[in-house]
């Protein structure tokens, strides 16, 4: 094989297997690591890093991991089949089964249907026995010589973690040519059983003995699922979430903020006064500037999850909230799509896959767009910091920024909850259940390096992806702005005389058209309000010192009736092209996209009526 | 009595599934280690109608009552 120039191999196993772990160890490539069951919804693929001449060519296929071959939902029936066609077009070289040798009694079942399925398409497979340092810890043997011989297939003991082993198996792979024999056995026992009866004797004849780790997951367990303690933890792990998206990304914000000034107040200058100079000032420092200084929040947000989910609480804050989810239409799997939605919609909507019936899994859906994604987040940190003073309460503990933002985030979740429970009880064919089965993945600290690579991965998508189009925005907005009477007011501008005519649509809540325009073009993406804004007021405001935002919005004496307004606007409103593809692409028809887009914003304009009335009224 | 029934601390053998059981959830109840014999503890009942933790083997799984009273232990 060795001599095949890109010879493929795919690597499948259960879900926390340690299959991705291994997949990062191979290629190098940081594909997401995370501690919760079946959260691998894309096949994911990577070159080879190993040091030797010529395994470049190597390209390992991460599939997603499944429990069995048989598929009960449909994240399953897609991974699955996945693999089957890889197998039949005869894509695949090797098959690595990767299996967790302190449960070989569950990894065997699986490892017997993948030797039963190769053996059928004629492929060779090996056999990686990961988390084997668990078992040296625990002074454990494994007996991998036995089972090798008993499957007749190589059985490697590997640990992704420490890395023990992979040279060999990737010195196995080099020579991995002969598909499994059939596997062979006196064991005579219905079809359904019979994996499981080997799986078993198998098992118990060549794994470890004893048990493992469960005490301390079993105290922890009785913390954080005690009837009111697990609760009030689930409250403050998911509070401190949000401060932290404040608290500790401020500091940063606040530096990359000062340098997009110090750049301007250094760049600006230099360029000759004219439409070149204004346009550096206006459209790249006002516009691009005041988008960049939410990077950091981005990543804050992406990292906080990436250690929920690797320490391995998602999957208990999943059965917390499994009997509240269920009284508003959900499953508690419902719970990590949603919170991935916080992170941003998308994976969220991949990782709805895993809620494995389909009524419960539309529902989802329809709950994933309200989820206060991170594309809101400079809108709401804009607006939150224009209104609400940055003072602190209790010794710092408590920012009322932090604590507005932590509202605006509960009433967009409140919302999606509204939505399904009333969708759900709308048809009895919605409100039936299916059965809760998860696997329950030990605690564990979090792997460092992974997950910063993965806040860093996600932050410079968002620069890069949410930044082209913010560009393009940004240009277009700032030459309507601009011309034709070269920035001397930015009212009698083309973009003045546009948005005289939709003026009318955002004025019932207190918005002038600037805002109107810079909503119209958040339709295209959250986060491009933001530039739009910033743009224009830099039009505006040209000649004055650079000062932020959320200033400019301050002196310009927009109501707080609005502001809230503009909040609630965009907790609700549909406003992301790259959601409703998505969506299109999962469901297979644009009806519920469609749907979605035209309900949420008709949702959306009537909430921030409501929202403009009751705060002029307050106040 | 079922598998719902078992309190915290406690462990019982599967003795069979319900007939009501779907058979997709029956292979795959199986497949995870729960099928007939098999010693099965409670590690964690939550309360509040929350899903219990069984531990089968070294993995522990929470399932809800809609399932786990469809799993007969003695
Ligand atoms: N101790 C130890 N932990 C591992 C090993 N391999 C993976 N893990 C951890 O097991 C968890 C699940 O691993 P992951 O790669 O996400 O599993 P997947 O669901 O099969 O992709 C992660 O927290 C890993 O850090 C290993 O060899 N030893």
């Amino acid at each position: 094989m060795s001599s095949n120039p890109d010879s493929k191999i795919a690597l499948v196993g259960s879900p926390n297997s340690g299959k991705s772990l291994l997949f990062n160890r191979l290629t190098g490539l940081n594909q997401k690591v995370a501690n919760f069951p079946g959260i691998t919804v894309d096949i994911a693929s990577g070159q080879s890093v190993d040091a030797s001449a010529d395994s470049s060519s190597v390209q390992y296929l991460d599939f997603p991991g499944v429990y069995s071959l048989q598929a009960i939902s449909g994240e399953e029936k897609i991974a699955i089949q996945g693999f089957i066609n890889a197998l039949e077009e005869n894509l695949l070289d090797a098959v690595v089964c990767v299996v967790d040798s302190t449960r070989l009694e569950k990894g065997l079942i699986f490892a017997l249907q993948v030797l039963e399925t190769c053996h059928k398409y004629n492929v060779p497979v090996l056999i990686a026995a990961n988390m084997i340092d668990v078992l040296d810890q625990h002074s454990m043997q494994f007996k991998d010589q036995g089972l090798s011989e008993a499957l007749s297939v190589k059985v490697l003991p590997i640990s992704a973690k420490t890395g023990t082993g992979l040279n060999e198996l990737r010195n196995a792979l080099a020579d991995a040519s002969v598909p499994p024999a059939k596997f062979q056995t006196d064991i005579i026992a219905s079809d359904e059983s019979i994996n499981h009866l080997h799986a078993q004797q198998l098992a118990q004849k060549y794994g470890p003995k004893g048990e493992l780790l469960i005490n301390t997951q079993t105290r922890l367990d009785s913390f954080f699922l005690h009837s009111w303690l697990g609760g009030l933890s689930f409250f403050i792990i998911m509070y401190l979430l949000f401060q932290s998206i404040f608290t500790w990304a401020a500091p940063v914000m606040d530096a990359v903020e000062a340098m997009i000034q110090w750049l301007a107040s250094v760049v600006v200058p230099v360029i000759p006064a004219g439409v070149a100079s204004d346009f550096t000032s206006d459209a790249l420092f006002g516009g691009i500037g005041a988008f960049l200084v939410f990077v950091p929040q981005i990543f804050v947000l992406t990292l906080v999850i990436g250690i929920l989910e690797d320490s391995g609480y998602l999957a208990r804050a999943a059965v917390i909230c499994h009997k509240p989810l269920r009284f508003f239409g959900l499953t508690g799997k419902s719970f990590i799509p949603m919170l991935s939605g916080v992170a941003c919609a998308i994976p969220g909507i991949y990782a709805a896959r895993t809620v494995d019936s389909t009524r419960k899994r539309w529902l989802t859906y329809l709950a994933i767009p309200l989820m206060p994604c991170s594309a809101r987040l400079p809108v709401y940190s804009l607006i939150i910091s224009a209104f609400i003073p940055a003072q602190k309460a209790m010794g710092g503990l408590l920012g009322w920024q932090g604590l507005a933002m932590f509202a605006i985030y509960l009433f967009g979740i409140l919302c999606a909850l509204l939505v399904t429970a009333l969708v759900s009880r709308s048809s009895e064919e919605l409100r039936t259940d299916l059965p809760f089965v998860l696997e329950m993945p030990p605690y564990r600290l979090p792997s460092w390096r992974p997950l910063i690579t993965h806040g860093l991965h996600r932050s410079q998508q968002f620069v890069t992806k949410a930044g082209k189009v913010i560009f393009a925005v940004t240009v277009i907005i700032w030459i309507l702005g601009y011309f034709p009477n070269y920035g001397a007011s930015l009212g009698d501008s083309w973009l003045g005389t546009m948005g005289q005519w939709i003026e009318p649509v955002f004025a019932p809540f207190g918005l002038d058209w600037r805002y109107g325009v810079a909503i119209l073009s958040s339709f295209l993406a959250r986060e491009v309000f933001v530039g739009t804004l910033g743009t224009m007021f830099g039009i505006d405001g040209a000649g004055e010192n650079f000062t932020s935002l959320a200033q400019q919005i301050q002196e310009s004496g927009l109501p707080l009736g609005a502001g809230a307004a503009l909040l609630v606007f965009f907790a609700i409103a549909l406003q992301c092209v790259s959601t409703l593809a998505v969506l299109q692409r999962e469901t297979g028809s644009w009806r519920l996209p469609a749907q979605l887009f035209i309900s949420y914003s008709i949702f959306a304009y009537a909430a921030a009526l409501g929202m403009f009335h009751l705060v002029e009224f307050l106040v | 009595m079922t598998l719902w029934d078992l309190t915290q601390g406690t462990s019982a053998k599967v003795s069979r599934f319900k007939s009501s059981i779907e058979s997709g959830y029956r292979t795959r109840l199986s497949e995870l280690g729960f099928h007939p014999g098999e010693q099965i503890a409670c590690v964690m009942s939550p309360g509040m109608g929350a899903p219990k933790l069984y531990r089968v083997n070294n993995t522990v799984y929470s399932l809800d009552d809609s399932i786990a009273s469809l799993i007969e232990v003695a």
